[in-house]
């Protein structure tokens, strides 16, 4: 049993790590992700605070403060509301970091193109800021992440070849940056305005019958709109999960290459569910309502193997209560351990999918409202059901039934892996006392 | 003063090891300062720590890492899956010692 073991993961190392290791190290996706979790996500996070005061759970309380709604939504709108602006400069940021140059140019750059690539080319003292909002936040993600890539590529060539302001050694190096990018941002403002001038140049019906001047976000929002549609789906949901787990069950953080590549998508539904639409599949979705206890809903392993036999369990049984609290799992995932442990992936992956296949039901058949709230995914389940759907307690039921799928699955192949565990430790013992007993007639011999 | 540095994915469970490997390192009254930065985070600090190490959760991203560690020629190696779950300070404690003085 313990050969076949060892030859699988001998297997998953040799052929599933190398693909799905070079998927995870793309430089794009990892500069998406930093600038999603450092600089947009406290945004998030802080602008839903004013989001949840403006709509209290309790009617009593959202009556009263139903007049000043607009006015504690305006911190929400300048913070949250403007997630693409500051994600244009996060993504240039991130990758420069990654091509190892200078970060903050690219990132202002980037920013100035994605506001370029906003407004509509025309006199801009008569538009209103109402116009443009939405596509400096939520539908703006996707040329956000465009205009970052651009500025930081552009920057970086421009910076390793031969297309600068040579200036004299003498000249301070600040200054000397200053002219470096002058070239540029000259460039980029000059295509992208362009760009945007013949975008603009063309009308667009909305659905409520009005016509406004297309902008490159509200056409790239025309083109993605079926993604997004896709992306919200069962379907889409679960090869989600499936490739998380099947990352995290090869020891690589599954959750962190997944959210680079859909976070875009949970957004853009997160902020329709924020406006009364009915999407499912955000990152609450996951984190809060799939992940209990951490990637792979390990919650019920921990007090299980707080009471086990095998005194490697007990030991990372112990370590992993606390971190478990805060849904963090890595003691479980590299202790028990569930990477590229046959038995344990099973369930790993098996668990993940069942309970995402519940919940999605469970949204979409309306017993529990759809999440409307991003919080840190430390928060401790039960609390964090009830603060993600915006207030409503069936979203803590849910993860407490979740929990007991989890408990109910995960056991049988808990035992199967306690049982050679245990066998191995006890083997371990009896060689050791063997080893001691030979040691003393060997003693007794030289005697 | 033995300056550490450990690469890993968010912080989050790293800050845990963090604090396990301080409270070892001062029972034995040994100076230690660690740091443990995001991939994207860490390759300005490289020049300035004595030993990297790599959490196992982002292993893909070895090779990267070891060849700037050994642009700037610091010691660099994965840390144990197992030591990093059970938060062993005092193994991986002990195996920066063995790096250091290697």
């Amino acid at each position: 049993m313990s050969n076949v073991i060892e030859r699988s993961s001998d297997w998953f190392e040799r052929y599933l790590v190398p693909p799905l290791g070079a998927l995870a190290s793309s430089p794009y996706l990892q500069a998406v992700r930093d600038a999603f979790i450092i600089f947009t996500l406290p945004l998030i996070i802080a602008g839903s605070v004013f989001l949840i005061v403006a709509n209290p759970p309790i009617p009593a309380l959202a009556d009263l403060l139903k007049p000043y709604q607009n006015a504690i939504l305006v911190p929400f709108n300048l913070s949250f509301g403007l997630m693409a602006l500051f994600l244009a400069f996060g993504v240039a940021y991130s990758l420069a970091q990654y091509y190892r140059t200078e970060p903050v140019q690219p990132g202002i750059l980037s920013m100035v193109i994605f506001l370029v690539a906003c407004m509509p080319v025309r006199d801009l003292t008569n538009l209103t800021l109402g116009e443009v909002l939405p596509y400096l936040g939520g539908q703006g993600l996707f040329v956000a992440i465009l205009t970052g890539f651009l500025s930081t590529e552009v920057m970086y060539r421009f910076r390793r070849s031969r297309f600068t302001i040579r200036l004299p050694k003498t000249v301070p190096p600040n200054v000397k940056r200053a002219f470096e990018a002058l070239v540029p941002t000259l460039l980029l403002l000059t295509v992208v305005w362009l760009l945007e001038w013949f975008v603009s140049s063309h009308m667009m019906i909305d659905s409520a019958g009005q016509v406004h001047q297309l902008t490159i976000p509200s056409l790239l929002m025309q083109v993605f709109q079926p993604l997004v549609v896709v992306q919200d789906s069962y379907p889409a949901a679960l090869l989600e999960i499936i490739l998380m787990m099947l990352l995290w069950s090869v020891g690589i953080h599954g959750m962190n290459i997944v959210t680079a590549m859909a976070a875009p998508f949970w957004l853009i539904t997160l902020n329709n569910n924020v406006h009364g639409g009915h999407g499912i599949v955000t990152e609450p979705f996951y984190h809060i309502f799939a992940h209990l206890g951490g990637s792979g809903a390990t919650w019920p392993l921990v007090i299980y193997m707080l009471r086990s036999r095998s005194s490697q369990l007990r030991t990372v049984g112990r370590v992993a209560l606390g971190p478990a609290i805060f849904n963090i799992n890595e003691p479980v995932t590299f202790g028990v351990p569930m990477a590229l442990n046959p038995i344990m992936m099973i369930p790993f992956i098996g668990v993940p999918m069942l309970i995402v296949t519940v919940n999605y039901l469970a949204f979409s058949l309306g017993l529990v409202h759809v999440p409307i709230i991003q919080q840190p995914f430390t928060v401790p389940i039960g609390i964090s059901g009830f603060i993600a759907t915006g207030g409503d307690f069936r979203g803590s039921l849910l993860q407490v039934f979740d929990l007991a799928l989890s408990a109910l699955i995960y056991y049988p192949f808990f035992k199967a892996w306690e049982r050679i565990l245990i066998a191995r430790e006890e083997s371990a013992e009896q060689e050791g006392r063997q080893s001691a007993s030979q040691a003393a007639m060997v003693q007794q011999v030289a005697r | 003063m033995l300056r550490v540095l450990i690469v890993c994915s968010w912080g989050m469970s790293t800050s845990l090891l963090v604090e396990s490997m301080l409270t070892a390192a001062s029972a034995r009254k040994c100076e230690l300062t660690v740091e443990a930065l995001s991939a994207g985070e860490y390759a300005g600090k490289v020049e300035a720590c004595d030993v990297v190490l790599i959490a196992p959760q982002i292993r893909h991203l070895r090779k990267s890492i070891e060849k700037l560690a050994a642009l700037a020629s610091k010691p660099v190696a994965m840390i144990e899956p197992f030591h990093y779950a059970t938060m062993n300070g005092e193994a991986v404690l002990e195996q920066v010692l063995r790096m250091y003085s290697a």
